[in-house]
């Protein structure tokens, strides 16, 4: 246990003087979350989508609900006949059709409110749904309370889960563990490629202790930068950070040990510090693009939607939207996290099969 | 027997073709400082890392500290300290950093200020790794091995490239060593100091070990001669095959590179009286006559008719 400790201080050390490595861990993510905030919010940068109303009736709740729509700054609404409008939808003119039926005062029965979108736009189709849930839920508290019965007001309908940083500041967070596990590996690497690993083979000291004590450091890293990334995301772009801090470490760690795995195996591989950059690259490169972290991946071709599908950082971002901001993926948590771990697990057993110390 | 703290026998090492060590015997005792000399590329540095199980051998027996290195790597981790030849430590560490790093490895090492005193680097004890010349990474190397306080201690070629001085205050550190009743196993490719420093010595050349015992022995063995070098400009090889055949000599060789001819032998009067007698009845002029005591290099020439060079590392 001492040996633990000596070792691991050495490494933290080690960590902390190595200028360029900080930057990497600590600078990069954060500058990261300054660039993207400053593109991504503000009132210039307000995405708006453009929505097909089908009226199948002009009740006063039906105009009423045509009113909250209009004046909700993130839609942009076409009128028209189900026919023109699902037309349109088919084009790719409308990000998505609503079609509302006579609405009348009775209010035991239920109303069908279809929603219709194109199944490559899944995530945006989400976005755009779950704050037409809350403007239908409001009307309905309303409607069904008895009171104020149509005094509907917008402002409480510019729901903040819209913003699009709110859907990048997950994946900057899930970016910054993709980092720390891939290029983490190359603080081993370049122990191994340098000959430290193996000439402490002459000494008492085992050398699972330094992998032990790398991995270690890095979870702790991973915990760090979770908290630099949301409270800054927080403060200073007043992203709403939905889910508790808890849970946002505990995908964090999944997360981490998946990509700390997957670095590992990768420098198995690797004979230089340089074909190990060489491959890193290979693996985070496209990761980073294709696993929609930030930006949604709807307008990819579908032949590339099964990598995507089978990309760690796919649910890795998932994940991390959901527990953050509360963006609901296409994928359950439970799904997230089980593919996590298998993935922890695969590589696991690659990086052991192919594991050299020297 | 039990007296020995390292025995190898029949040790074979091969790197596929290459037989680094091609079935070497030797034994070191208790308490003495054992060189292994030998050119670069000879084996040294093989025999050195499959003895600390770094290596495994292909063949043939290790003992030491009466533990197989292969079967017993835990425990004699414990009891040796190991300088390799090109050390890599943490290049971010302070020197008492990592001094400290290693110490935390060993149940009862060294004080760390003494290491620092006796390795010359106390006034750098406070600099990265990565900051220090090779001369005092070399020391530093050294001194981690010996802050385990084992009571073996391995050196690969501790003193190369080090300064003349630095080398002096090296020697002396693994005479203390040696007076602390600790066994010291070196590699060295310098003649001097394997014939300075040690008490008993092999030679190893092309995987082979070519001569063993104390540096006064081997000396005597192969050379109750002396020599005699004479300067090879002018000699035609017509006069060179006379001197081959009309002197006196125990065994004649000539060094292309240095451009000498040397002449060992056991009555050096009669050596001399020949040759001169030779000259005179030729009329040459030799240039550059010297007398001397043989050296471990006139060894090592005789055993292997190739000069001994000291290859750049
Ligand atoms: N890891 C290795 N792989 C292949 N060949 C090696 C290796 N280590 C040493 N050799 C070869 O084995 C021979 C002995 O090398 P070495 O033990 O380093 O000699 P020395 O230490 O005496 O200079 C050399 O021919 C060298 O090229
Ligand atoms: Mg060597």
């Amino acid at each position: 246990m001492k040996l633990f400790k000596e070792v691991f201080i050495a490494n933290i050390k080690e960590l902390l003087r190595d200028k360029s490595g900080m930057f990497w861990l600590v600078a990069f993510p954060v500058i990261f979350v300054f660039i993207f905030g400053l593109i991504f919010t503000g009132n210039t940068g307000q995405q708006s989508y453009t929505i097909g109303l089908v009226l199948e009736g002009s009740s006063v709740i039906n105009n009423n609900i045509e009113k909250a729509l209009l004046k909700n700054p993130s839609f942009n609404i076409r009128k028209g006949s189900q026919e023109e409008e699902v037309n349109a939808l088919q084009e790719g003119k409308r990000e998505l059709v609503i079609i509302i039926p006579e609405i009348g005062f009775d209010l035991n029965s239920q109303y069908d409110i279809q929603i219709l979108y194109n199944r490559d736009l899944n995530g945006t189709a989400n976005i755009i749904i779950s704050s037409l849930k809350e403007i239908f839920y409001s009307i309905e508290r309303r409607l069904t309370e008895q009171t104020e019965l149509f005094n509907i007001r917008p402002e409480a309908i510019q729901a903040k889960t819209l913003s699009d940083f709110d859907y990048i500041l997950p994946g900057i967070l899930a970016m910054a563990i993709l980092q720390l596990g891939l290029f983490g590996s190359f603080q081993f690497l370049n122990l191994r490629e340098k000959g430290i690993i193996r000439g402490l083979g002459v000494t008492p000291l085992s050398r699972s202790v330094i992998l032990s004590s790398e991995i270690l450091m890095r979870l702790i890293i991973a915990l760090i930068q979770t908290i630099l990334i949301v409270f800054l995301g927080k403060w200073l772009f007043d992203v709403q950070i939905t889910g508790n801090l808890l849970q946002v470490f505990g995908i964090v760690i999944i997360g981490a040990l998946s990509f700390i795995s997957l670095g590992y195996m990768l420098i198995t591989f690797a004979d230089s510090m340089e074909s190990g950059r060489g491959i890193v690259q290979v693996v985070q490169f496209p990761m980073l693009f294709l696993s929609g972290i930030f930006f949604p991946v709807e307008f990819f071709p579908s032949y590339i939607k099964p990598i995507i599908k089978a990309l760690p950082l796919t649910y890795l971002g998932n994940a991390l939207r959901e527990v953050m901001v509360g963006i609901p993926a296409q994928t359950t948590m439970q799904r997230n996290i089980i593919i996590l771990l298998l993935w922890t697990l695969v590589t696991l057993v690659l990086t052991i099969k192919f594991w050299k110390w020297e | 027997m039990a007296e020995n703290v390292i025995d190898i026998s029949n040790l074979k090492k091969y790197f596929a073709e290459v037989k680094a060590l091609d079935g070497i015997n030797f034994s070191v005792k208790k308490g003495i400082i054992f060189g292994m000399l030998g050119p670069n590329g000879a084996g040294k540095t093989t025999t050195i890392e499959t003895m600390t199980g770094l290596y495994q051998r292909d063949e043939g027996e290790i003992s030491i500290l009466g533990l197989d290195p292969e079967r017993s790597l835990k425990m004699l981790q414990k009891k040796m300290g190991v300088q390799l030849q090109s050390p890599s430590l943490f290049p971010r560490l302070k020197v008492v950093e990592i001094l400290n790093l290693f110490a935390s490895f060993y149940q009862n090492p060294l004080k760390i200020s003494n290491v620092l005193s006796q390795i010359g680097l106390q006034n750098k004890k406070d600099s990265w790794v990565k900051k220090l010349s090779g001369g005092q990474k070399h020391r530093l190397a050294v001194g981690l091995a010996m802050i385990s306080n084992g009571e073996l201690i391995f050196l690969d070629e501790p003193t190369t490239g080090l300064d003349p001085q630095a080398r002096q205050d090296l020697w002396n550190v693994i005479r203390n060593l040696k007076a602390e009743g600790k066994t010291v196993f070196l590699t060295t490719h310098y003649m001097d100091e394997a014939q300075k420093l040690c008490d008993d010595l092999v030679i190893l050349d092309k995987g082979k070990i070519i001569a063993n015992g104390s540096p006064e022995k081997l000396i005597n063995d192969y050379f109750k001669d002396r020599v005699i070098e004479l300067e090879d400009m002018g000699l035609n090889n017509s006069f060179k095959e006379r001197i081959k055949k009309e002197v006196f000599y125990n065994r004649l060789s000539f060094e292309e590179k240095k451009g000498h001819v040397l002449l060992y032998s056991d009555q050096i009067d009669k050596t001399l009286k020949s040759l001169f007698q030779l000259a005179d009845n030729y009329e040459r002029e030799l240039n550059d006559v010297v007398i001397r005591k043989a050296t471990l290099e006139d060894v090592f020439l005789k055993i292997t008719g190739r000069e001994y060079r000291d290859e750049a590392v």
